[in-house]
């Protein structure tokens, strides 16, 4: 199973240090050391506030990836459990971000990149869980509410196992 | 705020029947200044060549049309500068196209077709063919119809809609984000919350 | 009572305070006392985060607070909830506050807070008996024409009930500023000297008097807000202010009715800015004094709660710059007073040396347990400090107990009308501070937001303007306008607006109102009659935008490469 990072509404208080965390673990401290209009702002996680809720919302890393069934130019794939996008490869089609039920794929314009015709580079943007990132996620790592957490195989067995012993709890004190 | 990424028409195969009224659209609102189409039958006497693909499977069917790419292949290719890009809307020259074909090459989607290029009923003529030129063909959003797409209106099915993927994803992160207080009350170890 | 002690609350009562905008550290202890088990009341008129986990919002129309709390209390009173025993022991004054506040039914309040009363009732009966509850109040209660009353009002809550002097109850001031209760320590307020001594009492005079060789005024001074006034309006010559050393704030920005500021600023014979970074207020000043920032030189930062902790330099300070304390020295010794400390600690040994609340909390002290929260007295080590005050009902009076003080409401000065409908009140964001003098040159934050910022309207105010999210829009007040982005949100009230304070082309305080807390001079921030304009052509007001900016930060002299400002 891929794993994946899940925000929790009752413990966000919607600070976005998240997207910060994220586009400095993606680009580097680089982006501290150079002209600050120079380098793209782009967080692969966006924290979304509606009247019940303040949360982050990031790719699930689907099994069967609607992004990656649409996309015709081979830029979406799995990476070691990580539904992952290929910039270079992206043609910026839309398909992927417009077949994401949870509007977790962005596009974006890439500041310095141009295409070969000059035009301003534009690509999808998501989660790729940190796969380059010394440490994994670094949303999680870096909320101070500790909103986030990784979501994987193990714990999600874990998980289940605990709601079926509850369930199971539940109907034995009903009987007695 | 106008969205930064260019629009385009989506179609779904749910719901597309396959009858090309989509196709006969297109056709007559990008003919009736060039080529005087009209409403009815009579007043085609050029080739019907609509921009967009009604596509059929057995079990489905439904038109390819362009994406409008924000890095367009067809126009990263095109030596001739006959595609362009403004606004949002990827859009051909035929009078630059030479018909070398890359741009049907490089489309992923098979949005490009090489079709009969006429003006005023008349093929555009070429050198050696009776037959008049072809060229590069594809959906360019019905650019100068106020009105938008023709397809999206004609579709009886409303099987197509014209997608701003901003304002899309803007809508599906809330609903996903008020999701996320369901799935996370259905999470045991979160204790007293 | 110590901020950590707010996890361990039974009940959480706060009022017109939005942690997570203001002090992301402090919500994260609400947010940890709920997962605790304690129960989270929230008197906010927004929807704010707190209120989204809370047991109840009692979503109370903005200037009505007073209204509220005496509703409280009268609930409390009616009903028999009050703990008399402490009452009896600890506190004067009960029978005349009986008698102010028995008139105050909820049923009273309900047409003007628009809570309804049944919530009232609860809110109050959980209050009264949740065993341990604590009030957390912020610049909603503060920032209003009656601010100091409301304060005293939640005191009364507080007392009636028990919950003084004991961890984990009290009532809690999340104050508005960083270090702003180190200011007010060190006596940078207009009537004390450091360590709350007052500048009437003459043995408190003579002591200074005697540590520093000079004759010392006997007269309080003015506050900040008051400025704009002895500048400009002032006929007693002997009142009037004529010079203005402005040190690490930036009136132009975050005072009230920014026109009134500017043409005090002009008027004003000599103005002196010392900060760290270029802000709007030093376009205006005569003298610029740069300062070191909080990682070049070494502090002692006095927390909400009393603490004082140490701050450390970690890089050496680059270009023309000094410690804010060697600044005031040399600044003192020009002008005929010599100051010669060699390091903060010298500084700081007179501090406590000269202050019997704070005489205990050694530099090694501090050092050693990280923060000791005044008063200590002792220079023991078994004196670290005091976490929460009023122990066994013990209260600042000279008698040594508490009192009891009920007053009636007063709405603020401006009410909505026919040409200015809605009401204005600014409020924070998380991730730009104060006026951003500080997180505007952080390049992360400034990405997360930037000019000119968000007004947040309630979508039905919207729509009848035919607004959408992001649109520039004008927004006017009696005293001046300015532009900024529109932001539909359902988490803001029909009728209210609300505006962050940090933006230079979307600065709210052109629009806010002079009217000031008798006592406290703090400014009715939290309301104003305003009114939103549609911008038709917005094109030319995104246009206007960029071109603000870069002329401002031009003027600042912030180094703009070609096509890369804003």
């Amino acid at each position: 199973m891929n794993g994946f990072v899940q925000g929790d509404p009752m413990l966000c208080i919607g600070c976005r240090t998240c997207m910060i965390g994220c586009v400095v673990a993606h680009e580097g401290l680089r982006i501290f050391e150079i002209d600050p209009d120079g380098y793209d702002f782009h967080p692969r996680l966006k924290v979304v506030k509606t009247y019940n809720v303040s949360v982050p919302v990031q790719c699930k890393h689907c099994e069967n990836p609607a992004c990656m069934a649409v996309c015709k130019s081979g830029a979406i794939s799995r990476i070691d459990g990580a539904v992952s996008i290929d910039r270079a490869l992206c043609i910026g089609c839309k398909s992927c971000a417009e077949a994401c039920p949870f509007g977790a794929v962005e596009m974006v314009t890439l500041g310095g990149v141009l295409n070969a015709d000059g035009s301003p580079k534009a690509t999808a943007n998501k989660c790729d869980l940190c796969k380059d990132v010394p440490g994994g996620p670094t949303c999680l790592r870096v909320c101070p509410t500790a909103a986030l957490r990784l979501v994987t195989q193990e714990n999600m067995g874990e998980t289940i196992r605990l709601k079926r012993l509850g369930a199971l709890e539940a109907a034995l004190s009903q009987e007695s | 705020m106008p969205s930064e990424f260019g629009l385009f028409v989506s179609a779904d195969p749910g719901k597309c029947s396959g009858c090309k009224a989509c196709e006969l659209a297109c056709f007559q609102s990008h003919h009736v200044k060039r080529n005087k189409v009209g409403l009815t039958v009579g007043t085609v006497a050029v080739p019907v060549t609509p921009k967009l693909y009604v596509t059929v499977m057995e079990t489905a069917s439904m038109p390819i049309q362009c994406k409008h790419c924000e890095n367009a292949p067809c126009k990263a290719v095109c030596k001739q500068f006959a595609i362009s890009r403004a606004d949002g809307v990827v859009i051909v020259d035929e009078k630059k196209c030479i018909g070398c074909k890359d741009c049907l090459m490089a489309c992923p989607f098979g949005a490009v077709s090489l079709l009969p290029y006429f003006v005023d009923g008349r093929p555009v003529p070429q050198a050696d063919s009776d037959e008049g030129k072809v060229a590069a063909a594809k959906c360019d959003l019905c650019f100068e119809d106020t009105a938008g797409p023709a397809c999206v209106r004609a579709c009886p099915n409303e099987a197509l809609h014209l997608t701003d993927v901003d304002a899309d994803r803007k809508r599906k992160n809330i609903a996903a984000a008020e999701a996320l207080a369901v799935i996370n009350a259905g999470v045991p170890e979160r204790g007293l919350l | 009572m110590g901020v950590h002690e707010i996890e361990d609350a039974a009940l959480l009562f706060v009022f017109g305070y939005h942690g997570a905008e203001s002090h992301p550290i402090v919500a994260r202890r609400i947010v940890r006392a709920k997962q605790k088990g304690a129960k989270i009341i929230c008197v906010d008129p927004r929807r704010i985060e707190t209120a989204r986990i809370a047991d109840m919002h009692l979503q109370l129309k903005g200037g009505s607070n007073l209204l509220l709390v005496n509703a409280l209390a009268n609930v409390i009173l009616e009903e028999g909830l009050c703990d008399y025993d402490f009452i009896e022991k600890h506190a004067n004054g009960f029978d005349e506050f009986k008698e102010v506040i028995k008139k105050y039914t909820p049923e009273s309040v309900t047409a003007q807070t628009r809570v309804e009363a049944a919530d009232i009732r609860k809110a109050a009966r959980m209050y009264a008996l949740s065993g341990r509850s604590m009030i957390l109040y912020g610049m909603g209660v503060c920032q209003f024409g009656q601010a100091v009353d409301v304060v005293k009002g939640l005191a009364n809550l507080a007392i009636m009930t028990g919950n003084f002097g004991r961890p984990s109850v009290g009532i809690g001031p999340v104050r508005g500023q960083n270090n702003v209760q180190g200011a007010c320590d060190m006596g940078a307020l207009p009537n004390v000297y450091p360590g709350y001594q007052s500048v009437t009492v003459p043995e408190v005079r003579a002591k200074f008097e005697k540590a520093w060789g000079v004759k010392l005024s006997d007269q309080p001074g003015f506050t900040l807000t008051m400025v704009p006034h002895q500048v400009l309006h002032e006929t007693d010559p002997k009142k009037q202010v004529h010079a203005y050393y402005i040190m690490g704030e930036d009136p132009a920005q975050s005072d009230p009715d920014l026109a009134e500021v500017r043409e005090a600023l002009e008027k004003c014979d000599f103005v002196v800015l010392q900060d760290i970074y270029m802000n709007k207020t030093g376009q205006y000043a005569d003298v610029i004094l740069p300062a070191t920032g909080w990682c070049e030189h070494d502090a002692v930062y006095s927390c909400c709660d009393r603490g004082f902790q140490k701050a450390r330099k970690l890089v050496e300070p680059s270009g023309d710059v000094k410690t804010d304390w060697e600044i005031i020295s040399l600044v003192s010794t020009a002008m005929g007073y010599p100051m010669s400390y060699k390091n903060t600690v010298e500084i700081w040994n007179e501090v406590i040396e000269l202050c019997p609340g704070f005489a205990g909390a050694t530099d090694e002290k501090i050092e050693k347990n990280v923060c000791v929260q005044w008063p200590c007295r002792s220079k023991e080590d078994h004196d670290k400090g005091t976490s929460f005050l009023h122990k066994d009902g013990k209260f600042a009076h000279p008698d040594g107990r508490a009192k009891f003080f009920a007053t009636d409401w007063r709405p603020p000065l401006e009410l909505e009308n026919e040409l200015y409908p809605l009401t204005l009140s600014t409020v924070r964001e998380v991730g730009h501070y104060s006026v951003r003098t500080m997180t505007g040159n952080c390049r992360t934050l400034r990405n997360l937001e930037d000019e000119p910022g968000w007004i947040q309207m309630n979508p039905a105010d919207c729509e009848v303007l035919g607004l959408a999210e992001g649109e520039l829009v004008k927004v006017l007040s009696k005293r001046g306008y300015c532009i900024t982005r529109c932001l539909p949100t359902g988490r803001v009230a029909k009728g209210a607006v609300y505006m962050t304070y940090q933006w230079w082309i979307g600065a709210c305080n052109e629009l806010t109102i002079g009217n000031f807390d008798p006592i406290s001079k703090t400014p009715e921030y939290k309301y104003c009659a305003c009114k939103v304009e549609k911008i038709e052509d917005q094109a030319w007001a995104e246009k206007h935008v960029r071109e603000e900016y870069e002329l401002i930060r031009g003027r600042m002299g912030i180094d703009m490469k070609e096509g890369r400002a804003a």
